[in-house]
């Protein structure tokens, strides 16, 4: 019994410790902050409900149309999307202050399976304080932003996809 | 022979459309200024008042916005930290200078100040402020952000020496990059 404490306690350890250094590129971990609230309506004018689904980080993504970065990675989250779709990770992307026709014809070309928020007025954006567009912060269950990631990134690559499956999986183990 | 002499004209007719080609596509193909170090990689690439315009009426900001920056000289600034500390960006201590005098950078205060003035719609203020380079931002290694500096409108050349502090404390080795011979990017009229 003392050895399958020791062993437990060991597990957590380094799975928490290897969270910690081994991040994919342009991964930061961040002192914990509260992620501000998104009081924001998406494509369909349905409105996006905080904390629908206590039990799952959050991957929070802003983004603008005319930014070329934004631009090259939206298919590429679109495709983390739908290989996460089993795991424990909420999708929620918010484009910054442009109109629905803009952001409707933009994603329809390229992303046509992502539904938007849509920060009309760019204030919610600016709550959360980005280095810049596109941004993406990584929210833990209990609503603290935990990671930041800096600029666009391929999220096609398995690097990302574990390290954001260790997340909930971790998750799920402390539950 | 006489197809020689056909032909003189019509060489003639190719080098000349070669050159106004050649000609068109230095005016078309906007001025890049790179500096590259092992720590870091600056790019400025000056924009004429009409790409700025064409770039904000392509997210139909209203006229008024528009001709607003029309006083103003806009460069994109492209900054990529390739070292392993942290790279601190302070636009405020760059010095902008020409031969008759100091330049100031045109601040992302007077920006907002203006829109209030002019009663813009909130949508447009926060896409152009996305759209200017943030006066401060700590670099991490590897990272790589972008966006305008806008400067009052002006003919002659002037040169940019841009500081930035480095080290998680701002005590390492400063990085200090000079640019010589900017110029207004102008529209073809």
């Amino acid at each position: 019994m003392r050895k399958l404490i020791i062993f437990l306690l060991i597990s957590v350890f380094s799975s928490g410790l290897l969270a910690e250094s081994n991040l994919p590129k342009g991964i930061i971990k961040v002192t914990p902050r509260p992620a501000p609230t998104l009081n924001l309506e998406n494509m369909d004018g349905e409105k996006y409900t905080p904390y629908k689904n206590p039990s799952r980080w959050r991957f929070v993504h802003f983004w603008a149309s005319w930014c070329g970065p934004c631009r090259r990675e939206m298919p590429s989250i679109q495709k983390l999307i739908k290989a996460m779709s089993k795991d424990k990770l909420e999708f929620v992307i918010v484009n910054t202050a442009e109109s629905e026709d803009t952001v409707f014809s933009f994603l329809g070309g390229v992303a046509p399976d992502i539904n938007t928020l849509l920060d009309r007025d760019g204030l919610a954006t600016e709550r959360w304080r980005p280095r810049g567009l596109p941004s993406t912060y990584l929210v833990d269950p209990s609503g603290q932003i935990q990671y930041v990631v800096i600029g666009g990134q391929d999220w096609q690559n398995s690097q990302y996809q574990q390290f954001l499956r260790k997340l909930t999986i971790n998750n799920d183990k402390n539950r | 022979m006489k197809i020689r002499k056909l032909h003189k004209p019509i060489i003639y007719l190719f080098a000349i459309s070669i050159g106004l080609f050649i000609y068109e596509a230095s005016l078309a193909a906007p001025t890049r200024h790179v500096i590259k170090n092992p720590s870091i990689k600056m790019v400025i690439i000056p924009r004429t008042a009409e790409q700025m315009a064409a770039f904000y009426e392509g997210r139909e900001f209203p006229a008024k916005a528009i001709d607003a920056t029309r006083s103003a000289c806009f460069f994109t600034i492209g900054i990529h930290n390739k070292s392993k500390n942290i790279i601190w960006l302070n636009s405020l201590q760059w010095q902008l200078s020409s031969k008759a005098s100091k330049i100031e950078l045109i601040r992302n205060t007077h920006w907002k100040q203006q829109w209030k003035k002019l009663n813009l719609a909130q949508r447009f203020q926060s896409t152009f402020r996305w759209t200017l380079l943030p006066e401060q931002l700590d670099f991490h290694p590897d990272e790589r952000e972008g966006g305008n500096i806008t400067i009052p409108r002006q003919d002659g050349s002037f040169n940019l020496t841009a500081h930035f502090l480095t080290g998680t404390d701002k005590k390492g080795k400063p990085v200090v990059l000079e640019f010589k011979n900017l110029r207004c990017a102008k529209d073809n009229n």
